[in-house]
């Protein structure tokens, strides 16, 4: 009888619509017009997606954080696994890792604009830097833990310092840096949003906020739920792909916990 | 004192297949007796320390202490396991001192009685170091004396001396053989080692191979207090491991 | 001694001494104009005349109070929480796939709705902190606790511990050094978050100071604020290692 309950995707499922109980008792109890029930912002959301200006609004947001995390992938990944087998290029990079680490990513976001101007460009920028760190660093934790034999190997078969990197190398940090790409994802879509709540130009971060200065409340509460579903959907996904491509190399990993 | 009867155990592996590792055991131990408990690497020697303690659920059988049955662990049995498994975080006098104070024995009444058993565990000058700056042989001690502390009647000691060097496992085996002269608490001492069990014990069960079965009971009729330089001349002494060698030979393979 | 400290600093930060270096001759050389980037000097030296100056103090003290609330809020909630998860299998078993829902949320997502129910003052921003910051020391005190050498337990529990009583004697300190560590990445996440939050929607604090300075295109005092968090988070951290030092001294880190 329990036996479903075990199956991968009910708990979490289960919970889902635990939380969604929860949140339709509260509203109904609390009764504020800022405090909707879930049905009544569920109604709103076919809506919003079939008004053209939201939906594109959406899409382009979701295509900025693709892009911003594709760029980080093709460079904050290469670098971290140099990091890894060059001690110099470690020794280099690191301090200025450490010292871009505590700084709030998005709100960098006012600066970049003076630089790069309002458009795209400065959105793909912050969330190209708010993904690379977690890439590097798991990459560069991946690669430092490259056993050195097969590096010498590598060697001793003719393979030249690029090919070992991608041949050698990324294969068998590929673990690590999956880790690195399901927190990057998440990092990627917690920069997107809060530069676009900063920058109030366009983009699902920009219709929260006017939708709460409209007093649209149900709508304010669809995005949010748009938003939520955008990163379990990619936190899934990652996984997903991960368990596919490192099956071979059983890592335990916790829910994740990106720093903002 | 106390009596275990058809104890067994069957743990569910990783696999969802039972895996038994105790079957049928049942021995009596008097008050006083210090028994070991011989055999082989994963025959469940550790796993009965552990039923006896009520750390681990048994499958079948029962145990009493004192005619009582054993229900989860109490302050009547106490273990001393081989990885020490101090408390990190607290100094060696917070280590003894936890037992006492979870007893209720008022503070200052709980640090005088600490500082007697550092002393006769010869650790008095450490008493604010922490376990990790300690050695083996001298975590052992503060395990020892952090379990005597409440004062178990029955002491449980899971192969206590296996992680030490020998000439730090010689120094202890005497010293703790001077502490049961003087209280005579009943002692369950799991080793594989037949000189050890020899040595100290008043009686050795020998297990067989997985699953751990009784295989025999010796009465160990030697001396005391024991002193290992006379016992090496000793005839007795040297028929016993003789004939308990021989018996652990033939039971086959460790599974380790 | 200081001698050599120094020397292994200057060699182990080279590449940010140089990347500085430059930055400032580009700057002097004029080559920049200030309005889009001024110099690292000038940027210092401003925040150290801001930090004279207690309208700034002020504001920095908005930020630091809200870090401080949230902080010990969910340093609270995630321990209790991850404690009682871990020691008991049915809250474990309810909280797991719930934690597994949430964590991925992007929290300040909820910051709009915070707003809604409880304002634009601290309590909304406290609690976008507590939200963001509670996860990491959630997992960190459920695995950390899941960790733990049940001989640990059992020691106790034979010396005459009950369980609860094993809970707060055994299980919370021998769970420390990994809450510690969540604790860290708590602490950073608050700083970030609560920053984000005052540039969002604030009349105080650091973050409203960027937003401020942005909207009369005072580029030197967007820098300044920037500045002053992330080293509020540098001092934060190194005091959590100093503190940490001291409270996990038994442990062989
Ligand atoms: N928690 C457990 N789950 C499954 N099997 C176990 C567990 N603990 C011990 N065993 C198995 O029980 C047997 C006895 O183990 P143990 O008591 O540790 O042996 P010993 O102490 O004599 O070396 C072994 O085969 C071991 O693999
Ligand atoms: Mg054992």
């Amino acid at each position: 009888m329990t036996r479903w309950l075990a199956l991968p995707g009910v708990p979490p499922l289960l919970a889902l619509l635990a939380l969604l109980g929860l949140w339709h008792l509260a509203a109904t109890f609390f009764g504020y017009n800022f405090f909707p029930t879930p049905g009544a912002v569920f109604k709103t959301l076919p809506a919003l997606f079939g008004e053209a200006e939201a939906a594109a609004n959406i899409a382009a947001s979701v295509k900025r954080m693709l892009a911003g995390f594709a760029l980080a992938l093709a460079v904050a990944v290469p670098l971290g696994l140099m990091m890894g087998r060059s001690p110099l290029v470690a020794k280099l990079v690191k301090p200025l890792v450490a010292t871009i680490y505590p700084v709030p990513k998005a709100a960098l976001m006012p600066i970049i604009m003076l630089w790069l101007g309002i458009g795209d460009a400065a959105k793909i920028f912050v969330i190209f830097i708010g993904a690379s760190l977690p890439l590097l660093q798991h990459s560069f934790g991946g690669a430092l833990a490259v056993d050195q034999k097969l590096i010498w190997s590598a060697q001793a078969m003719g393979l030249g310092p690029v090919k070992r990197l991608f041949a050698v190398v990324l294969p068998s940090a590929l673990p690590e840096v999956m880790i690195g790409c399901r927190v990057g994802i998440i990092m990627a879509l917690i920069v997107m949003v809060s530069s676009e709540m900063i920058a109030r130009q366009s983009g699902v971060g920009n219709l929260l906020f006017n939708s709460a200065d409209m007093a649209l409340y149900d709508t304010v509460y669809a995005m949010i739920v748009v938003i939520a579903a955008i990163g379990f959907v990619a936190d899934v996904a990652f996984e997903f792909v991960r368990r596919r491509l490192t099956f071979w190399a059983e890592i335990h990993q916790d829910p994740l916990v990106p720093s903002a | 004192m106390i009596a275990i009867e058809g104890l067994s155990k069957t743990f569910e592996t990783s696999g969802g297949e039972p895996h038994l590792a105790l079957d049928g055991i049942s021995i009596d131990i008097p008050k006083g007796q210090f028994l070991s408990i011989l055999g082989p690497s994963g025959c469940g020697k550790s796993t009965l320390l552990y039923i006896v303690g009520g750390f681990v659920p048994a499958s079948a059988g029962r145990i009493r202490v004192d005619g009582r049955a054993i229900a989860g662990p109490g302050p009547d049995r106490g273990p001393v396991f081989q990885e020490f498994a101090l408390f990190p975080w607290k100094t060696v006098r917070g280590n003894v001192l936890y037992g006492l104070l979870q007893q209720g024995v008022p503070r200052d009444q709980a640090e005088r009685r600490v500082s007697e058993l550092l002393q006769m565990v010869h650790l008095s000058r450490y008493a604010d170091f922490y376990p990790k700056e300690l050695s083996g042989g001298m975590k052992q001690r503060v395990a020892i004396a952090r379990t005597l502390a409440y004062d178990p009647a029955i002491l449980l000691m899971d192969e206590p001396f296996g992680a030490l060097d020998a000439h730090t496992r010689t120094k202890l085996q005497n010293e703790l053989l001077s502490i049961w002269e003087r209280d005579r608490k009943t002692v369950l001492f799991v080793t594989h080692s037949v000189e050890e069990a020899v040595y100290l014990s008043d009686r050795v069960m020998v297990m067989t191979p997985s699953p751990g079965r009784q295989k025999a009971v010796f009465d160990i009729d030697l001396p005391r207090p024991r002193i290992r330089a006379e016992l090496l001349l000793n005839r007795r002494y040297q028929e016993y491991l003789i004939a308990i060698e021989r018996l652990v030979q033939d039971g086959g393979e460790d599974e380790a | 001694m200081i001698g050599r400290a120094l020397k292994s600093l200057i060699l182990h930060s080279a590449s940010l001494i140089l990347l500085l270096g430059a930055w400032e001759a580009v700057c002097r050389a004029g080559m920049v104009s200030p309005h889009l980037l001024p110099a690292p000097s000038a940027i210092f030296l401003r925040l150290l005349v801001q930090l004279a100056d207690p309208a700034f103090l002020i504001h920095l003290g908005q930020t630091v109070l809200r870090i401080a609330v949230g902080l010990a809020l969910a340093t609270a909630i995630g321990v209790g929480v991850g404690l009682a998860a871990s020691r008991n299998r049915l809250i474990g078993r309810l909280l797991e796939p719930l934690v597994r829902v949430l964590a991925p949320i992007p929290k300040i997502a909820l910051y709009p709705a915070l707003i809604l129910m409880l304002g634009f003052d601290h309590a909304s921003k406290i609690a976008l902190i507590v939200a963001d910051a509670v996860f990491p020391i959630l997992l960190a005190t459920y695995h950390g606790a899941r960790m733990v050498e049940p001989k640990l337990i059992w020691s106790a529990r034979a010396a005459g511990a009950s369980e609860r009583q094993c809970t707060f004697t055994i299980v919370l300190p021998a769970a420390l050094p990994s809450i510690y560590t969540g604790l860290r990445i708590a602490l950073l996440i608050a700083c970030v978050v609560v920053f984000l939050a005052e540039m969002i929607s604030s009349s105080d604090g650091l973050g409203h100071l960027l937003i401020r300075a942005a909207r009369s295109f005072r580029t030197l005092d967007m820098f300044v604020p920037l500045l002053a968090v992330s080293l509020l988070g540098l001092a934060l951290n190194g005091l959590a290692t100093l503190a940490g030092r001291r409270l996990l001294r038994g442990f062989a880190l």
